[in-house]
This record gives structure tokens, C-alpha cells and sequence, in this order.
């Protein structure tokens, strides 16, 4: 286990590179060089093994939909969309899991979604990223 | 890093075994014309008499925040309530303790600590709280910021009822409970809520058929499955056995307690259909030498019916994937076999913030100390299982309650 004498010191180094990563329609998590743990969302440590040596990969993008919600009332003003709008948890292929949207399917809806089912990753467009840096999601 | 700990727990009856003595409490609902300062004020004044103390005989105060606004929770941390109390220059301190829902679990803790060390005598513990009056939008905002991380899922619009959304469809999912099944557990808290005087919604009725007839919030969860913001206030005051046994034929007593924190982001917990309950079930009961089957009630964490849901099967309350089902039974209803939050809940009583897990608390203590009255009263309660969890559920605490006599 070694501890890298050039470790994070701001969020910026972490939340930088995830939402360039989505700006450009590229899913990534960190990775531990020392144990290889996948970690998501992004640490100053490994919460593995404490090591302070990480890296970012990309991943398949492939997951299984934990849980889901459609919000219609009730948004918070700072986030500047109108309800309704479907929130979800992906657990992804390679371990670790994150809060996402999910895109309605062809229907205009998100009725036909049940939590375990397949999902991949399906960036927004670049407006939107740099508007709310989310990972987004849909039917696999 | 294996090496076995045995906790050094309080002898029952002892000089540094926690007594709770005495509760207060006000009504909970929309009291627009009530001060924050002034409902403190009320409830301490109410939970020294019942403690048959004098209001000098506080020598510690421990306060529970309030989230309507920080300029309230500013004056609760630099000792206005000494002052307001007329304490300044008698206690030792007033600070305030914080963990969002499990605060009142918390707060216990460190007052029995301070009782049991031998650094206080008489614990004042009290919560304000006056979300019912607060602006809504204002109140969303803040809670879609508490409990969150800004960086990662801000940006994906959560809100606290989107959680409360995103934990009901998981727990539904798993257990296959039908929409009438989790409408039957805000009814059944409504039930008692009707026989508490101190609830929001005391003298209304709710029926699945209007839970179900009313607008979806965030899917699966109804308008009439969301808990109510309330204004209301609660204290109560702790000291040791021998403090206690000079002036009482019965206090309560910390059989044990447990903990676990599952979580900060509500994305990252393992499986939101568990939480934190079965790791912090095993260290209370071990603690306590008694579990469910011994208790007589319990008043568990509820601001969403799943979230109670879940604490009970975590806390083996009821069987796994069968909590919904047996209070669509009737099981945790007046009447019923296993009195469950029995002033109502966060959901029936009011949800008064932070304070909500503490009039859970303090229902426990008022039913052990046979102070609930008629209409409510688990005949003959002995045992208590005090459940609370705070922020996204991030934690599920347990404070196993037994009442003590001289």
C-alpha cells in the first residue's frame, strides 16, 4: 500500500475530469492503482485500501437499474427543470453504482422501467451536461 | 485490529446508569403565531416539572437543531437557552448535538455519557422546530441540498421525497407489497395519531382509498404518503438511578443501544431496501440481553412508510419482505398485537424535523413511565424499541428502553 505524495487536493480534481469525461460522451470512474477497486463517486482515498494512488477508467457503461422514481412535483429551484423527470440507481458491471437519469422510453414515459432490469449508459447532449454534469441512462 | 471489546455497561440501579425522569411536550401541527424560543421554553418548563425538579437543578443543557433556519439554530448554539431558561451561570454547558433523524438517539447517548462520567446531574434535552410555518419552496430547497452531495447527485434533481420515492420502489420491488399494503401503514400511524391530543392530524381521519385517490409525488409515493411539515416542540430530562430513585417510583433505563452508518449519498448504499438496521439490530440486542419478542412496543423512524417498513424487518420486528403486509393485517394498529408508534409517527404526529425521531423518543419514555393516558396506553409496557435514522437514512440507531422501579 503506498501513499502517492501527489494526492488530490481539491474536488475540482475529481469532479473536473468525470464531467469532461461526460461532456464528451464517456463514462468514467476512478480506479485504485493499488487494489484495482473501481470507486464511484470519486475519492480524495481509496475506501478500499486507503491508498491515496488513484486513476480514472472508463467503464462499459452496461448496468442493472437498482431503483427508480419519477418526481412531478416539487423541484429544487437551483435545479432548473420542470417535473416531471425520472431519477435512478445503476449499479454498474464493474462494481460501483451512482444516481443517474433515465430517459423516458419511445412512449414519452418511464412506465415501462422495473428496478434489476438491464440498463446502458446514453450520455445527454452536451448542453445539457454542462448545465447538470449527470450520468444518464436508458433500457438496455 | 480483531481484538474483542466488552463495553463496560452501566449496572441497572447504579450511580452512572441513565434515568429518564421526565418529558414535555407541546402540540405539533401549523402554529404560525407560536415563537421558536418561546416553544422551548414551554416544553423544558414541562419536562423539569414532570421530573419534579426545579429548572436549577439543570446543570447540562443538550440541544437537538432545528433546519427552518440557521439564524434559530445560530441562538441554539450559542447558549440563548441558558439564558431564555434562566440557567446563564448555573449550567455547565449548552451544546448542541447533530445527526439529522437519529439526533434524538445521539443526543441520548451523550447525555447518559455526561450522567454516567459523573460530569452532570441533570440533563436537560430539548428540541424546537417550526417547519409547519416555514416556506415550502424554501424548505424543498434545503432538503435537496441536506443529505446530498452537491457535486454528484444534485445534478440529477434529487429531493428528499425523490429519496423517499427511490427507497419505496426498491422496497416494494423486493417484498412485493401492493400499493394498498404500504397505504395501510400511514393509515394505521393515522389511527394513533387520532388518540394523541399532541398530533398534526388528531382529529382527521385517512383512508387508503384517499391515500390512493390522491396525486402521485414522486412514483410510487402518493401527496397523502409524504410526511406534513409541522411546528412543535419536546424535552426531556435525564439523570442517574440514584438521582432518579430519590423522587421517582419509576424511571427508564438503557437496556443497550446499537448503530450502524449505511451511508451518506442514498446512490451509494448497498441495497436501499435494508439500510443500516440489520447490523445495528445485532449490536442493541446483545447489548440489551432481550430483542423483539421480549418488547412490548416500539416507535421507529417513519417519515415514508417503506423507511419503517424496512426498520422493522430490520429489526426483526417482522419477517423479511412481511412488514407491509402485517400492518395491512392490522398488526401495528390501536388494537393490534404490536403497538407501533403509538403518538402517530413523523407521518401522523407531524413531521417536525430533526425533533420527529425525538417525539418518537419521547412517546417511548411517556409509555414506560404509564404516562400516555387512557386512550392510548400499551397496558403494563415494560420494554421499548426506539429506532431513528437521519439525513438520506444514512444511519439506523437503536435505543433499547425498559422501565425501572425502586
Amino acid at each position: 500500500m503506498s501513499v502517492d505524495t501527489g494526492y488530490i487536493q481539491n474536488a475540482d480534481e475529481l469532479t473536473g475530469p468525470f464531467a469532461a469525461a461526460l461532456a464528451e460522451g464517456r463514462l468514467i470512474v476512478q480506479k485504485c492503482n493499488d487494489c484495482a477497486t473501481a470507486i464511484m463517486y470519486p475519492k480524495y482515498r481509496c475506501p478500499n485500501c486507503f491508498s491515496g494512488s488513484l486513476d480514472w477508467q472508463q467503464v462499459s457503461g452496461a448496468g442493472q437499474l437498482q431503483t427508480f422514481t419519477i418526481l412531478r412535483m416539487g423541484a429544487p429551484s437551483a435545479f432548473d427543470v420542470e417535473p416531471p423527470y425520472c431519477i435512478g440507481i445503476v449499479k454498474l458491471d464493474e462494481g460501483p453504482q451512482l444516481m443517474c437519469r433515465l430517459h423516458p422510453g419511445a412512449d414519452g414515459t418511464w412506465n415501462s422501467y422495473v428496478c434489476d432490469q438491464r440498463v446502458s449508459f446514453a450520455p445527454a447532449d452536451a448542453a445539457e451536461v454542462a448545465q447538470r454534469p449527470a450520468a444518464w441512462f436508458t433500457a438496455a | 485490529m480483531t481484538e474483542v471489546w466488552t463495553p463496560p455497561y452501566p449496572e441497572p440501579g447504579s450511580a452512572n446508569d441513565a434515568a429518564f425522569i421526565g418529558i414535555g411536550e407541546i402540540p405539533s401541527g401549523v402554529y404560525r403565531e407560536r415563537g421558536f424560543m418561546a416553544q422551548i421554553v414551554e416544553a423544558s418548563a414541562r419536562a423539569i416539572s414532570d421530573a419534579q425538579l426545579a429548572h436549577t437543578d439543570i446543570d447540562q443543557i443538550v440541544l437537538i437543531p432545528c433546519l427552518h433556519g440557521i439564524a434559530d439554530q445560530a441562538d441554539l448554539i450559542f447558549s440563548r437557552v441558558a439564558e431564555e431558561l434562566g440557567l446563564h451561570g448555573r449550567v455547565k454547558s449548552s451544546v448542541m448535538v447533530h445527526s439529522g433523524g437519529s439526533t434524538s438517539d445521539n443526543a441520548t447517548r451523550m447525555a447518559a455519557g455526561l450522567v454516567a462520567s459523573g460530569q452532570a446531574r441533570n440533563v436537560l434535552v430539548v428540541y424546537s422546530e417550526r417547519w409547519g410555518s416555514a416556506d415550502l419552496q424554501a424548505m424543498i430547497d434545503m432538503l435537496s441540498v441536506n443529505g446530498i452531495p452537491k457535486e454528484w447527485e444534485a445534478p440529477t434533481g434529487l429531493q428528499f421525497n425523490a429519496i423517499g420515492g427511490l427507497i419505496t420502489q426498491r422496497y416494494m420491488h423486493q417484498s412485493g407489497s401492493s400499493a394498498e399494503e404500504m397505504a395501510a401503514i400511514c393509515v394505521a400511524l393515522r389511527a394513533w395519531a387520532n388518540l394523541n391530543p399532541n398530533a398534526m392530524y388528531y382529529e382527521k381521519a385517512l383512508t387508503a382509498e384517499k391515500i390512493l385517490a390522491s396525486k402521485l409525488i414522486s412514483d410510487p409515493i402518493h401527496a397523502y404518503e409524504c410526511p406534513f411539515l409541522a411546528d412543535g416542540a419536546g424535552a426531556f430530562v435525564m439523570t442517574s438511578a440514584t438521582e432518579a430513585a430519590k423522587r421517582h417510583d419509576a424511571w427508564v433505563r438503557i437496556g443497550g443501544s446499537g448503530g450502524c452508518v449505511s451511508h451518506y449519498s442514498a446512490g451509494q448504499d448497498a441495497d436501499l431496501g435494508v439500510l443500516g438496521w440489520v447490523e445495528a439490530a445485532k449490536e442493541a440486542y446483545e447489548a440489551a440481553s432481550w430483542g423483539p419478542e421480549d418488547a412490548d412496543l416500539g416507535e421507529v423512524y417513519d417519515s415514508y412508510a417503506a423507511v419503517l417498513a424496512i426498520a422493522v424487518e430490520g429489526l426483526r420486528i417482522s419477517p423479511k419482505g412481511e412488514a407491509a403486509r402485517e400492518f395491512y393485517k392490522g398488526r401495528f394498529s390501536p388494537g393490534g398485537q404490536f403497538p407501533l408508534n403509538t403518538n402517530g409517527g413523523l407521518l401522523s404526529a407531524g413531521h417536525t424535523g430533526v425533533g420527529g425521531g425525538t417525539a418518537l423518543l419521547i412517546e417511548g419514555i411517556r409509555q414506560l413511565l404509564h404516562r400516555a393516558g387512557p386512550e392510548r396506553q400499551v397496558p403494563n409496557a415494560q420494554r421499548c424499541i426506539v429506532g431513528g435514522s437521519g439525513g438520506s437514512y444514512m444511519d439506523a440507531q437503536i435505543m433499547m428502553l425498559e422501565r425501572a422501579t425502586r
